[in-house]
């Protein structure tokens, strides 16, 4: 647990390369509704290999914005050698408040060339995915349940135990449950150990 | 003993509910955790919990003494670590 005062307030942008501007836009802009609310023109103000740029960015609410960077000249690079695994860990989920809401931005979705890839009712969301014109995965996710204290101090005790198993030379999930075990009996000797449930 | 720690929030309380009608399983609160703990097999059986597959899959908090042997569409089987 920390005790450093938690200052910041969430997003204020999350950047990305694209090479193809005219689509990005379309598909923010035009298929999901993502208003355009600043781009900065660059005219020989990047390094000498990308001079010019246009760095642009979409509201994605609550006045978080996701933005792209468009160089000048430059070849598109792809890397085709990125894992399955790592390009589906590397995700951007924008958040909605109600099931009509997640509903919404999948007919958004489904009525243009990027249609939705997978629904799935998570444990405490419920999400949808699409990899947009660069590439990127997106998800919107909405809400199933609130989160409760219990849910904190676990993530807490989940997080402990992980850099526990982390200094072990070969992690697996049994010690991690093992460790996380542990601490619980630990940190709660003292709780009441009658029969209390029932 | 083997002991199985399933969080005490909505989506989890079912598997103590579940494990508390068999009588081996001893059912208590462990700070915010239900401690399920037996001195044998602790079997918990998914149809009776009626959790769907995300929820069932990220039921178990911890486990203490034993390990995960069955974890699978049917049920989900704690044994008592052989020492």
């Amino acid at each position: 647990m920390t005790e450093l005062e938690h200052k910041v307030r969430g997003v204020d942008h999350a950047a990305f390369p694209t090479f193809d501007p005219k689509a990005t836009i379309h598909f923010y802009r035009d298929v999901l509704g993502f208003p355009v609310v600043h781009a900065t023109c660059a005219l020989g103000w990047g390094p000498e290999a990308h001079p010019d740029f246009i760095h642009f960015f979409f509201d994605i609410g609550q006045g978080d914005r996701l933005a792209f960077f468009y160089y000048f000249g430059i070849e598109k690079y792809e890397d085709k050698n990125i894992p399955e695994l790592i390009r589906k860990a590397r995700h951007l989920a924008i958040h909605v408040d109600t099931e009509e809401d997640l509903a919404e931005y999948r007919r958004r979705l489904d009525a243009s060339e990027w249609p939705c890839e997978l629904q799935v009712r998570h444990e405490t969301v419920e999400s949808i995915y699409v990899t947009d014109p660069n590439g990127l995965l997106m998800e919107f996710a909405r809400p199933l349940r609130a989160i409760t204290v219990e849910d904190d101090i676990d993530a807490n005790l989940s997080a402990d135990a992980l850099m526990a198993v982390f200094e072990d030379a070969e992690p697996t999930l049994e010690k991690f449950y093992a460790l996380k075990a542990g601490i619980i009996a630990e940190r709660y000797a003292d709780e009441p150990a009658h029969h209390s449930y029932v | 003993m083997t002991a199985l720690y399933v969080l005490d929030v909505v989506d989890f309380r079912i598997l103590a509910e579940v494990a508390s009608k068999d009588p081996t399983i001893t059912v208590r609160r462990r700070g915010p955790y239900f401690e399920l703990s037996s001195a044998g097999v602790i079997a918990i059986d998914r149809a009776e919990t009626g959790c769907r597959n995300a929820l069932w899959y990220s039921s178990v908090a911890a486990v203490k003494g034993g390990r995960v042997t069955t974890w699978d569409k049917v049920s989900l089987v704690v044994e008592p670590t052989s020492v």
